[in-house]
């Protein structure tokens, strides 16, 4: 088996849309049980970069890898990986919170009934947990049976996140999750987050570099050099060293907020 | 301009403060020669709206009056016949007076049950794929040129096919199986036209959640695309029914236009109420109240379309409280 601590290894990986290069050469070892973060300007491909590790990408027309996407050492890029299988295994949370158009209880017990649990009771147990784990349970417990859609915005998210939790799966990727959010929702989901983690590998793109700085392990710096240029890391490591002792220049530019 | 250099100097100092210094040395000919031009302008926009307000609202009173028109001379020399039980449940006649049309009542809703049955999996089926599985591609738009143009040809000629087709070459002879295929090919492009605009309205996001929890194509397409879905379908296909109840042409080589009998099986004649009407118009004189029937089957058939339209209306916002749509 593959035991070195890592979740993810990405090795020279290139994104292509069509002819488009979206990201160039990615170079990045994702560690278990830790928040790596990803930030960088607008249009870096750090949305982009988080997709190809559940293969959100494939839905995009002539989307295309190059280099290899390694998940405890099986390539997930592999002619015979099963997509399906990733996705169970890696959850995805949005940028703006998607529950279904039905109840609370629906939409959490949505993957499990996917995997062809039928049994009433145990349905109840996973909902129950799942929305405990997603720090929800409290505040929805007693309209489980009401639409999703009728909850305000942070506590969508929080539905969402249950709803991966619901699947157990071993990494959660979060693209932006809090950009749609408040302040105070958005907190609750950081607390969340730093609770979760010492079960999952959590993967969390944001544009906001004090949530990357208070919450992350790992940081992951991308960035573009001209428009149409390809998006590359400029620097990864230490989530402290990145954000106090950057090596590159545009990092520390970029941290200290003079560009992007 | 003694500003210029001022402004220049100011420019480097915080945004807020340069706003203020820029708006107390505004040009105030430039000011003047804007501020007219407005005014002018507003006044020539406001006769302009004026002026298509009225048109507007001419065009679509006189549209709406000519409707208007046509369903109250419908109900007016119908009503009062197409409301009696009598009538309604009455059996028809043709050779004496005081026939009634139940069994081209029940014709008409047999024949509308029938061709959804064959028309709903098919247009729903395409439009799945064309929405859901297939790329944009070649095939996609020959399918879609193909369904546009096939919902512009008269339904008459839709009969005519339907005739040789399925009544002479297959052999099903006058039923209303031979009717509910001609009209499932006729109503198709519409039904799968519908479908694939009240499943392109599901957003995406419900599709990248689904899929992102381990869902395939198929799944995301029947768990939550489809039942998303489900009010633009449904009113699709209420629509579809109304059409085919008030369907003459493609009925009256297929189907049939008069029966004494409520049909049973689907290979039996039958007597769809619009067909009937027709018939008895241009072939009814047999009997002397002929006008009486099919003026009062015409009210009567248009109550229905109106009920169903209605329902169509209903039925939609029914599921779209329910999935929390609306609030």
């Amino acid at each position: 088996m593959h035991e070195n601590g890592y979740k993810f290894e990405l090795e020279e990986m290139d994104l292509y849309y069509g002819d488009f290069k979206v990201l160039e050469d990615v170079n990045l070892e994702i560690k278990k049980c830790c928040i790596t973060s990803i930030i960088g300007p607008s249009g870096c491909g750090k949305s982009s970069a988080l997709r190809c590790l559940n293969r959100m990408n494939d839905l995009v027309d002539g989307a295309r890898i190059e280099g290899s996407v390694v998940l405890d050492g099986e390539d997930i890029y592999d002619r015979n990986y099963s997509v399906v299988g990733l996705r169970k295994r890696v959850g995805m949370v949005f940028q703006k919170p998607n529950p279904f158009p039905k109840t609370i209880y629906d939409n959490v017990a949505f993957g499990p009934r996917l995997y062809g649990i039928r049994d009433r009771e145990t349905l109840d147990g996973i909902v129950e947990e799942s929305l405990k784990s997603a720090a929800l349970f409290e505040e929805v417990k007693d309209k489980l049976r009401t639409s999703a859609l009728a909850l305000s915005g942070g506590q969508q998210q929080r539905l969402c996140i249950a709803r991966v939790l619901a699947v157990q799966p071993e990494v959660i990727l979060l693209d932006e999750p809090c950009s749609a959010l408040d302040p105070i929702a958005t907190q609750r989901i950081e607390d969340l987050l730093s609770d979760l983690k010492t079960r999952y590998t959590i993967v969390i793109v944001t544009h906001n570099m004090q949530q990357a700085a208070r919450l992350s392990d790992y940081t992951a710096f991308f960035m573009i050099e001209e428009q149409g240029d390809p998006g590359k890391i400029v620097e990864y490591g230490d989530t402290n060293t990145i954000f106090t002792k950057p090596t590159d220049e545009r990092t520390e530019r970029y941290i200290t907020g003079r560009f992007g | 301009m003694s500003t210029d250099l001022k402004t220049g100097v100011e420019i480097a100092r915080p945004s807020v403060e340069v706003v203020g210094d820029l708006c107390e040395f505004k040009d105030s000919r430039i000011e003047g020669i804007i501020q007219q031009s407005i005014a002018r302008n507003e006044k020539r926009a406001h006769f302009y709206d004026r002026v298509a307000t009225v048109t507007v609202w001419t065009l679509s009173i006189i549209g709406l009056g000519i409707l208007a028109f046509i369903i109250f001379v419908i109900l007016y020399r119908g009503i009062a016949t197409a409301l009696t039980p009598g009538f309604i449940f009455g059996k028809p006649q043709a050779l004496k007076e005081g026939g009634g049309i139940w069994p081209m009542i029940v014709s008409s809703f047999y024949l509308a049950l029938l061709t959804i049955a064959i028309v709903l999996p098919l247009g729903v089926g395409a439009a799945v794929y064309l929405t859901e599985f297939s790329r944009e591609g070649r095939i996609t738009r020959l399918v879609r040129f193909g369904a546009d143009s096939l919902s512009t040809v008269p339904s008459v000629v839709f009969g005519i096919f339907g005739m040789v087709l399925f009544v002479i070459y297959f052999g099903l002879g006058y039923s209303l199986l031979a009717g509910a295929f001609t009209l499932a090919l006729l109503n198709m492009p519409t039904v799968m036209r519908t479908t694939e605009e009240a499943i392109k309205a599901v957003p995406h996001s419900y599709r990248e959640a689904c899929l992102s929890l381990g869902a395939s194509r198929w799944e995301t397409a029947k768990k939550i695309v489809l039942p998303s879905a489900m009010p633009g379908i449904t009113t699709g296909v209420v629509l579809t029914v109304g059409r085919i109840v008030g369907e003459s042409a493609a009925v009256l080589y297929t189907v049939g236009l008069f029966v004494r009998k409520v049909p049973v099986s689907p290979l039996q004649p039958a007597a769809p109420m619009a067909a009937n009407i027709w018939h008895m118009y241009t072939e009814g004189a047999l009997v002397s109240d002929w006008m009486r029937v099919a003026n009062g089957e015409a009210a009567f058939l248009l109550l229905v379309v109106l009920v169903l339209n209605l329902g169509a209306r209903l039925i939609a916002r029914i599921y779209q409280k329910r999935l929390g749509m609306v609030s």
